[in-house]
């Protein structure tokens, strides 16, 4: 197992790297954002057909290229260097994440095929894990309740339910066709499929901080849904932490993004007769930028070799991935700006839409305090 | 087909004999991934012993040029005996200063008749070196320093003192920087010199640190008679060989490894927590788990960086962010060690807190040595980012006009 990349990882990188300047540089973003839309639907059409990027992470028998978490993660780097919108975190790895440790055949033949090529967006309303309590852990180890805690399932014959109450803030919750959403039923913890389509589903995409991450409330009202055959708590657990790798990946992309971009600057802006960067007083802003950078970044390639290779060492690798990415990604982005002065803090400059990402990512699907609880349970503590 | 000439060994081949020899004659790194301390438990004469075998059976100076006891191998048999002796403890610490430093150094820069007179027995661990640049008023600003040579008739004479010495009290010779040419800016009035560390006017004394422990030495030369041949390179023209051996000296990569037993590793302090009956507070949970991320991910980035080492692509300047890293990774596990401890840390009567004391004592020395925290932000700043370079007042000032250290100009010249 190498932290490296290896050859195949390192194509992938380049044709996502060069797609993103080509495709969806910043400017783009900026005009979807203005026209209001959750992501461009012509580019995610190329980035899962063309690219094959949605199937990553599915096995070829559902359509997808099996070539593994830690691929994804390469892609998820570069996509998220350019704030690129898409529902790649929702559908191709929450809802096949979780369909793929469900034991539901039917579901996954159903619905895998379309999320690998992108035809299909589904999501799962996974919603802020919380930490380990005494019961899950003595259930099954490290397994948290996730999720589900706001609905409830009134149970049908053969798996046939009607779903009640509401989940917030669900990814791409108001664009998927297909969602998986976690319920206590009759039997427990289960998790639930309803079609985008199903009456009493009520979706209103929310105000989001990050104008490149759609999100929905979700309300179930007598909402037709089919229980998934499988160990709801172990998959929710096995998403969220896919979800940290995911996220990890975005965040050490963007980070190095917003590194880069201030190193730029740093040399290029000329005060009191010397490029800035010359003063200690940003020289050492960035230097302990750069340094925050390198151990996220090999935390993240770990987490993202253990994620194929080393399954019993991944919710623990993914956490501290998280860990120490996300809170030095978002000092990094509030930095940017600073160390960019008053252009760094105009509508026109690109540093505020880093900065309300790493906002947003540093919370979502468990914050930091939630990831720190995690990897002090999966230590043992 | 037939050939008399012999076959040379082909990399692998060399890969296999190292991994054969190792296993024979090398300890095995501990299973934590600790160890690798200067030394690695064995005493000089045991390390003595150990590099004339290694030297014996050919895997000392790989690189070096056969005629001065080298090998004469290529980066690829390096690359494979570090890549093999990565899961070995090498019981040689007492040659690495020199072989990493004034080793190369010479090989570069040294005459044909030091390379003769002392590269073979430097490799065969007959002669032990050490590296002397610091000074009390010269620490980061090396280029500073006040221990100064004049030509007398055709010796050299050394007076000054040097600080931080590691290996002074074992070491036959050192590499030592002095001002030849007061007159001249700092970087260009410096030479380097072999000194004989047995030779009449030089004494070794023990430093003692925070800790109460000495592992350092302070060197004073009191009129030590150095011949004409003592000078590497050129006259005034140490500091390119110093920036040469310092550039040479091997990125300690994968020395950020905390072993089982480090007092304020994670296993350590979280067995601590346990015994004093803390790991019920959710806050010392997540500040011991915290630590346990910023401490894999300080392996992990070494190990990243060998990694990289070894499919071609050097660490140049990113050695200083594994260097800072693994301070502040030191100066974040006193902090946790001290919520853990809580009050014990005030006062204690058993050993093991003993050592974590000791431990949260030393912290601040790592931000220190082998350069500050903030020396290592200005190279990465520098070097790894590409920043301007600080434009630095005194380049073009004659040293003698120079403010320096804390101490008073001494007489200018």
């Amino acid at each position: 197992m190498s932290l490296i990349l290896t050859g195949d990882e390192e194509s992938l990188r380049d044709s996502v790297r060069r797609f993103v300047a080509d495709r969806t540089p910043l400017s783009a973003v900026r005009e979807l954002i203005a026209a209001g839309e959750p992501y461009d639907t012509g580019i995610w059409k190329q980035l899962s057909a063309q690219l094959g990027v949605a199937g990553l992470a599915i096995p070829e028998e559902y359509g997808g290229a099996g070539a593994g978490h830690a691929a994804m993660a390469v892609a998820l780097q570069e996509l998220g260097a350019g704030l690129v919108p898409s529902p790649l975190l929702a559908s191709a790895v929450l809802a096949a994440g979780a369909l793929l440790a469900l034991d539901d055949m039917a579901a996954r033949e159903a619905l895998l095929p379309g999320i690998a090529s992108g035809e299909a967006v589904a999501t799962l309303a996974l919603t802020g894990p919380a930490a380990a309590g005494p019961g899950a852990r003595a259930a099954g180890a490290g397994v948290r309740a996730v999720g589900g805690a706001g609905v409830r399932a009134v149970g049908g014959a053969g798996g046939a339910a009607r779903l009640f109450g509401e989940v917030a803030p669900v990814l791409n919750g108001a664009q998927a066709s297909a969602l998986l959403i976690p319920a206590s039923g009759p039997d427990g913890l289960a998790v639930y499929l309803v079609d985008g389509a199903a009456s009493g589903l009520t979706r209103v995409p929310l105000t989001t901080a990050d104008p490149t991450r759609a999100l929905a409330r979700i309300t179930l009202a007598d909402t037709p849904a089919r229980a998934l055959a499988g160990n709801a708590a172990s998959a929710l657990s096995t998403a969220a932490d896919l979800a940290n790798l995911a996220l990890a990946a975005e965040q050490c992309g963007a980070m190095a993004a917003c590194l880069a971009m201030t190193t730029e600057y740093a040399k290029l802006r000329v005060a009191f007769g010397q490029p800035i960067g010359a003063f200690q007083g940003v020289k050492h802003r960035l230097a302990d930028m750069e340094t925050a950078w390198e151990l996220g970044h090999a935390a993240l390639r770990s987490a993202a070799r253990s994620a194929d290779e080393s399954p019993a060492d991944f919710p623990r690798d993914a956490a501290a991935a998280r860990v120490l990415i996300s809170g030095p990604y978002f000092t990094a982005a509030a930095d940017t700006i600073e160390l960019h002065g008053g252009i760094g803090f105009t509508w026109e400059h690109d540093a505020h839409l880093y900065y309300k990402n790493a906002l947003s990512g540093k919370v979502l699907l468990g914050g930091p305090g939630d990831q720190l609880d995690r990897l002090a349970s999966e230590l043992g503590m | 087909m037939t050939a008399d000439a012999p076959v040379p060994e082909s990399a692998e081949q060399f890969r296999a004999r190292a991994r054969a020899w190792l296993e024979a004659n090398a300890p095995r790194r501990s299973a934590a991934g600790g160890g690798d301390e200067v030394g690695s438990g064995a005493g000089l004469a045991g390390q003595r012993a150990f590099q004339a075998k290694l030297y014996d059976a050919g895997f000392a100076g790989i690189t070096w040029p056969v005629q001065y006891g080298g090998q004469g191998l290529t980066n690829a048999e390096q690359i494979a005996f570090s890549q093999e002796s990565w899961n070995f403890s090498l019981p040689a610490g007492a040659f690495v200063i020199g072989l990493g430093m004034p080793g190369p150094t010479l090989l570069e820069c040294g005459s044909e008749e030091q390379k003769q007179r002392y590269l073979r027995p430097m490799l065969r661990g007959e002669e032990i070196w050490c590296q002397l640049f610091s000074e009390p008023g010269a620490g980061s600003d090396v280029a500073s320093l006040q221990t100064s040579a004049v030509l007398d008739g055709d010796t050299w004479v050394l007076n000054g003192q040097k600080v931080w010495t590691s290996g002074a009290q074992y070491s036959d010779f050192g590499a030592v920087l002095a001002r030849t040419d007061p007159a001249q800016p700092k970087h260009r009035g410096i030479s380097m010199f072999i000194v004989d560390m047995h030779a009449p006017g030089v004494t070794v004394r023990p430093l003692r640190v925070a800790t109460g422990s000495a592992p350092f030495n302070e060197v004073f030369f009191d009129n030590v008679r150095l011949g004409a041949d003592a000078l590497i390179g050129e006259r005034n023209r140490g500091w390119d060989a110093a920036v040469m051996m310092l550039r040479s000296e091997r990125i300690t990569i994968g020395t950020l490894t905390v072993g089982r037993d480090n007092p304020l590793g994670f296993s350590k302090l979280r067995e601590l927590a346990g015994q004093l009956d803390r790991l019920g507070d959710p806050a010392i949970r997540r500040r011991l788990a915290e630590l346990y991320a910023r401490q894999s991910a300080a392996g992990l980035f070494g190990r990243l960086l060998r990694e990289e080492a070894m499919s071609g692509r050097l660490p140049g300047a990113r050695g200083s962010v594994a260097k800072l890293a693994g301070a502040e990774l030191g100066t974040f596990s006193a902090d946790v060690a001290a919520d853990v401890l809580g009050d014990a840390v005030a006062g204690y009567d058993t050993p093991e807190l003993a050592a974590v004391l000791t431990a949260i004592v030393a912290v601040p020395g790592g931000a220190i040595a082998g350069g500050t925290n903030e020396i290592q932000r200005n190279i990465i700043g520098e070097r790894v980012l590409g920043l301007a370079k600080d434009p630095g007042v005194d380049r073009q000032t004659p040293f003698n006009q120079l403010k320096v250290g804390t101490q008073k100009r001494q007489g200018a010249s």
